[in-house]
């Protein structure tokens, strides 16, 4: 049994080829007021860090076009206390939220000990406070978590500002990269640079690996790397064609695709055992499987039809179930992190766009207005997806929030960058 | 065939085809990895390609995996040199439209039609290699009718 083992270097980012930022392109009219007001610091700290964190943390919460902010030179006091704090100065600037923070100190070791609060100026209550103890050099990690708490007490959804995006670049007809950044677009990687296409990008739960399909052989072929070691393995070639792969839930399993002499049907892959077991025996495509969130059920798009529709199957009793009916064309399903919804690419007219159904309904809900979109990616928290379209002959990701109020672009400087995906949140 | 399935009656049929395949399905069908084709088989790449003066490229409708006349005319004049060929590489290529696994699934399909209709006509299929890229390498980069159409292909090369 041949096995393939590489060892890859991990190149820095040399800022060459991309780079992705977030531009917004419409936020809505009514967002809501937060004032970061610069951070106090004891004396005898860094004077920069207390305006690095609460910049830090206003980029964060403006990343998605979510929220609007308040110029510190309009501010009309710079509190960092309660004791400090009257709301008047906020509520005349029409401000619906402030946060205010505090350096108290930095020990031997380089530990910064930093307390914040947040408050709803419309109510006229503090509705969070915090602590935090963190690195001197670490100040971007902890800058994240403040965002993340604020976040999650202003929207009651889960904070994602240490999530990462990996993404296909198609720099020029001949180079194709495998990339993980922040989903900021900071701290770019390269995982993998190679002459033949790059496909189909899954996190693995735990965020340690991807898995993603490599023609670097000559034909589709699955590959798992160690975001670690760099460390790549083949899964080794089964039939003609691998593709698709995506993780379990549990991170034990891959459902992937394997095509034996040419018929694609979707497989359960034990990473442990290497075993593969049946799903679907169809002689129509079975293609693009991912899990529900209970790991119960595997959405999948078949052309059993005629055209490609989604189904879902029960991965023990096998039973099987048809989706979508309207359009003739609905592809690549995933699941919302609440199971009850599912989003994908609905052709209709001649125009490929990302759409949401719920599980309950037969209605499709288009999300998008351009034509060529697809590789949609949800965030963990459920509000906001990510997904590939096309201008001319550049490929560059769109994204929009699911309660409507932003939309924006994440171009790349040269190339295509494509088959975005986005990574789950560390538990 | 397709057709009886797109009727009620026929989804009816077909659903309790599957169940029933499916319950035979669970008893035995694990499959040991390498016990078939792998990335070994590709060597022949390596090698040189024979050069032919034919148009060596068969072309699709969207989302359509049929050959029409046009094209088995063009397979036709291809036979003598396929069958002096030691391999032949058909290689099944998708537009951009739609998404990208599904359409490596469907090149894949593309590029066997081509198989079936060589081997139906005498051509050994031990030397034929299917290789489908879906939309990874389009001829054309350009979104329109007319890129799309020349992107939807099987090619063929002899080795």
């Amino acid at each position: 049994m041949i096995k393939f083992f590489f060892m890859i270097v991990f190149l820095v980012s040399n800022h060459i080829f991309s780079i992705l930022e977030i531009e917004i392109l419409k936020g809505s009219d009514n967002l809501s007021k937060v004032a970061f007001v610069p951070f106090g610091i004891e004396s005898g700290i860094e004077e920069n860090y207390g305006i690095q964190i609460s910049r830090n943390i206003e980029k964060n919460m403006l990343l998605f076009g979510e929220f609007e902010n308040l110029a510190v030179n309009e501010m009309l006091s710079y509190p960092s206390s309660e004791n400090d704090f009257y709301y008047r100065d906020w509520k005349v600037l029409g401000v619906d939220y402030s946060v205010i923070g505090k350096i108290n100190s930095v020990n031997a070791l380089g530990n910064l000990n930093i307390s914040y609060s947040l408050f709803n100026i419309n109510r006229r209550i503090k509705i969070l406070e915090g602590e935090i103890v963190g690195s001197e050099d670490n100040i971007e990690g902890i800058s994240k978590i403040i965002s993340n708490r604020i976040y999650e007490e202003i929207t009651g959804l889960k904070g994602i500002f240490d999530t990462k995006l990996a993404y296909v670049i198609n720099s020029d007809a001949d180079t194709y990269q495998m990339c993980i950044s922040d989903i900021d677009g900071k701290n770019e990687q390269i995982l993998f640079t190679s002459k033949a296409p790059i496909m189909s990008p899954d996190w693995s739960p735990d965020r340690k690996k991807i898995a993603y399909v490599s023609f670097e052989n000559g034909l589709a072929e699955i590959f798992i790397q160690d975001l670690q070691s760099g460390e790549r393995d083949s899964i080794q070639a089964l039939g003609m064609t691998n593709s698709a792969p995506v993780w379990s839930p549990d991170g034990k399993s891959l459902a992937l695709v394997v095509s034996f002499s040419g018929n694609p049907d979707i497989f359960l892959y034990s990473i442990r055992n290497k075993r593969l077991v049946r799903l679907t025996n169809h002689y129509g495509i079975d293609t693009e499987p991912s899990w529900s969130p209970d790991s119960k059920k595997i959405i999948f798009t078949s052309d059993r039809s005629g055209s490609p529709q989604l189904y879902e199957i029960n991965t023990k009793s096998k039973r099987k179930k048809r989706l979508t009916r309207d359009g003739n064309y609905n592809a690549r399903g995933r699941y919302f992190p609440d199971g009850k919804s599912i989003f994908f690419v609905h052709g209709r007219d001649g125009n490929f766009q990302i759409a949401t159904k719920k599980l309950s309904s037969r209605y499709i809900e288009t999300l998008t207005s351009t034509s060529l979109d697809e590789s949609p990616t949800i965030s963990p928290n459920g509000n906001i997806i990510i997904y590939a379209t096309k201008d001319g002959s550049n490929g560059y990701l769109g994204g929009i929030t699911l309660d409507g109020k932003s939309k924006f672009s994440l171009p790349v400087k040269n190339g295509s960058v494509r088959e975005p995906a986005w990574s789950p949140l560390l538990n | 065939m397709r057709r009886l399935f797109m009727e009620p009656i026929g989804i009816f049929i077909l659903a309790m085809l599957c169940q029933v395949y499916s319950c035979a399905a669970n008893v035995s069908d694990s499959v040991e990895r390498m016990q078939y084709a792998s990335v070994a088989g590709e060597e022949y790449l390596q090698g040189d390609k024979l050069e032919t003066n034919l148009d060596d490229k068969v072309y699709f409708d969207f989302d359509k995996s049929a050959l029409d006349a046009e094209d088995k005319n063009l397979l036709e004049q291809y036979l003598p040199e396929i069958k002096k060929a030691k391999i032949v590489r058909l290689e099944g290529h998708c537009d951009e439209r739609g998404t990208r696994e599904y359409n490596l699934a469907l090149g894949e399909r593309r590029a066997l039609e081509v198989r079936d209709f060589l081997v139906v006509k005498g051509v050994s299929g031990k030397k034929i290699r299917v290789v489908s890229f879906g939309e990874e390498k389009p001829l054309k980069s350009s979104s329109n009718e007319k890129a799309w159409a020349e992107n939807r292909r099987v090619e063929i090369s002899l080795y």
